[in-house]
């Protein structure tokens, strides 16, 4: 006689596993802190008595509920934390080794640079474009494994702005050209 | 009955010119492309589209953004079975089977097996896309504000349950979700809700821009912060389709499509449940159990089936009830919506002619991937060898303007980029996107139907209890919470014992 698997039996471990009691203790807490706040935006809002409406149908009454479930699953999730030593223990065991948070926070800036500072600011879409994507392309290869720190040669700045320019026209010829799309 | 076959008649023919034919293609062909590149999900795909054929007419849009969901679950296969990495996360169930088949020198088996199950079950799904949605949809017409709340309620727990490894992150995700959905101008009296007085926030955080960031932005973070290139598998064998194994495993192929569709019809519970729970069910039934995740030809259909079978499925809830089984889903509902088409009970007394369009669409889909399965897929692989660091900078910029096309705000843009950044730390700690989209997009048919039916009842909450589905919807809500206690879970896993000890009776091939 064989045993009938269940689903959880035959799924693999999860890509990184996040069960981290540390984080379960101060995520549990910063969404019990998000709650709140929003408990008390909700009942400091106006309830529209001027415009005699229901007294069931004020604009704040989904958030309030919302905000003590939020509340009552966040304290669940701090307790969690709490109860498997979120206290002591102080980093996840795994899931965060391929990371590479001086990556990230490049890709974050040039993402922001680009959406903060080159969209809408009086540059052609096709312009902006371009010179994010030769940015981006350069930087990144740099940031690549074993090459940190290495100087782009100029075969890889041409080709990096060869994509840059050939992005940013096709991008917009294809959006504003055939699709009639508003850039910005 | 009649009525109903001959407006189906009247949908196919109409897609029967050559400009559909094009349309849905193009739209299978980029799914198929952004489902080969690891981190890019068929949510963005439709996402990024909907932006660009905004200007089109209804039918050609949404046929574009039907063939291209289709397609990028499809497309998803081919990067799990070659890099052992799923394209989209309903292929993660293809990766183990399917790599263990490409490393044993049978990739090209491997993709014709992925390719005529993603045909043959989304034949199925087709089916009941055409059979359940009109009957569905007049069940729904029954459906008061009391059905709605619980069932905008249901849909946000299921997800948060059944998406990711921790349904109680998951509930916060929804919940956040739902949240964020109040933010601006309120759906009865256009009173600000959380603006700050700031006036871009009273038209609200919008979703497709919402979208865009929680699966666009924020996987191009994930994608780029590991800085290592995954290694692809060679495709030395012949890649076409493997109809004959369909015809061997046809009750892995059947019961796998029927699963693949039920997971789909609810709401909230995205394809890779599909995928997962087909294969645990051909385990569970097989003759060899040990062969699995180690290129089993079975567990590949099974995966492979159950992930696009689900596709329908998904479709069913999202037209009938106007609630979307999943986040692709739930763009593709925005975008109907965009284009003048309001999904929900009064679609079939509204635009019944659209249901069956939707199939048409659907059985376009399911004949272009075979098209590509059958002559496109080596030069389709080509696109695998570009590299992240090149790729990624692109797709941010067609982020961009995905998340500007809709409103032709910058307001969007930085809403898109926030939103990715949260996104992306969020997951990082192990909370999942899907619950948070099915929240957003839930979050507005949750405060309206609440408020009418508290007014309707004069303040009773009785009703929200007490009318036959309203109490159904309840129970399977606040049962999908208890499952969550441990005492509920032990007790009602001790009551299943002896019906698992009953099913699991059955003969041993070898003694």
């Amino acid at each position: 006689m064989t045993e009938v698997p269940d689903a959880a039996a035959v799924a693999p471990p999860a890509e990184t596993p996040h069960r981290s009691p540390h984080a379960d203790l101060w995520g549990g807490v910063a969404w019990m802190g998000l709650a709140v706040a929003i408990l008390v935006a909700s009942i400091r809002m106006d309830r529209l008595a001027d415009q005699d409406i229901n007294p069931y149908t004020i604009p704040g009454l989904l958030p309030g509920l919302l905000s003590i479930l939020m509340l009552f699953f966040g304290s669940m999730l701090a307790l969690r934390g709490l109860l498997a030593g979120g206290l002591r223990q102080r980093f996840a065991a795994a899931g965060r080794e391929a990371i590479a948070p001086g990556r990230t926070l490049l890709v974050i800036g040039l993402c922001a640079a680009f959406d903060v500072g080159l969209v809408g600011r009086g540059l052609p879409f096709w312009a902006a474009a371009a010179i994010f994507v030769t940015v981006a392309v350069l930087a990144l290869e740099r940031s690549g494994e074993g090459r940190i720190g290495r100087r782009p040669t100029p075969a890889a700045m041409l080709k990096a702005a060869v994509i840059g320019l050939a992005t940013g026209g096709a991008v917009t010829a294809l959006f504003q050209e055939v699709f009639l799309v508003h850039l910005p | 009955m009649l009525t109903g076959l001959a407006q189906l008649g009247h949908a196919y023919l109409s897609f029967l010119n050559p400009l559909s034919i094009l349309f849905g293609l193009g739209g299978a062909l980029v799914g198929i492309i952004v489902g080969c590149l690891p981190g890019l999900s068929a949510t963005l795909c439709i996402a990024l589209l909907t932006t660009m054929t905004i200007k089109l007419p209804a039918n050609d849009a949404i046929l574009i953004l039907v063939c291209s969901y289709v397609g990028t679950l499809y497309g998803g296969s081919r990067t799990a079975i070659l890099l052992n990495i799923p394209g989209t996360a309903a292929n993660a169930a293809s990766c183990a089977d399917g790599h263990a088949l490409a490393l044993r020198g049978e990739a090209g088996r491997a993709i014709g097996i992925a390719t005529s199950g993603a045909f043959t079950s989304t034949l199925i799904g087709v089916l009941c896309l055409a059979a359940f949605t009109p009957v569905l949809g007049n069940v729904a017409l029954s459906f008061g504000s009391f059905e709605f709340f619980w069932l905008a309620l249901f849909g946000v727990t299921m997800s948060g349950t059944l998406v990711g490894d921790d349904p109680l992150k998951g509930w916060l995700m929804g919940l956040l979700g739902l949240f964020v959905a109040q933010i601006g101008q309120d759906g009865l009296y256009a009173h600000d809700r959380f603006t700050f007085e700031w006036d871009q926030l009273s038209g609200g955080i919008a979703l497709i821009p919402a979208l865009v960031g929680a699966f666009g932005f924020a996987e191009i973070l994930t994608t780029l912060a590991r800085p290592k290139e995954p290694k692809l598998v060679e495709l030395k064998d012949s890649v076409l389709p493997r109809f004959r194994e369909v015809v061997e495993h046809w009750p892995t192929v059947v019961r796998s499509g029927l699963i693949g569709v039920f997971t789909g019809l609810m709401p909230g519970v995205g394809e890779d449940a599909g995928a997962w729970m087909s294969y645990a069910a051909a385990k569970a039934v097989s003759k060899k159990p040990e062969e699995f995740g180690k290129g089993s030809i079975d567990g590949l259909m099974a995966a492979e089936t159950g992930d696009m079978a689900s596709i329908p499925g998904h479709i069913i809830p999202c037209l009938a009830l106007g609630i979307p089984g999943s986040a692709p889903s739930a763009v593709l509902m925005a975008a109907m919506i965009l284009h003048g088409i309001q999904p929900g009970p009064m679609m079939m007394i509204e635009h019944p002619e659209f249901v069956y369009d939707v199939v048409a669409m659907t059985t376009l889909a399911m004949f272009s991937i075979l098209v590509f399965g059958l002559f496109l897929v080596k030069p389709l692989l080509l696109v695998l060898r570009v590299k992240r660091t090149i790729l990624m900078p692109i797709i941010f910029v067609l982020c961009t303007i995905g998340a500007f096309a809709t409103a032709s705000r910058l307001f969007d843009v930085y809403a898109m980029l926030v939103i990715g950044i949260v996104a992306f730390f969020l997951r990082g700690k192990g909370y999942q996107m899907a619950p948070f989209v099915l929240g957003l997009v839930l979050g507005g048919i949750l405060d309206k139907n609440l408020r009418r039916g508290l007014v309707l009842s004069d303040g009773a909450i009785e009703p929200f209890f007490t009318r036959p589905i309203s109490m159904v919807l309840a129970a399977a809500t606040i049962f999908t919470l208890l499952l969550y206690v441990p005492a509920f879970k032990a007790g009602l896993r001790a009551l299943g014992r002896p019906v698992r000890r009953l099913l699991s009776r059955r003969p041993v091939a070898d003694g």
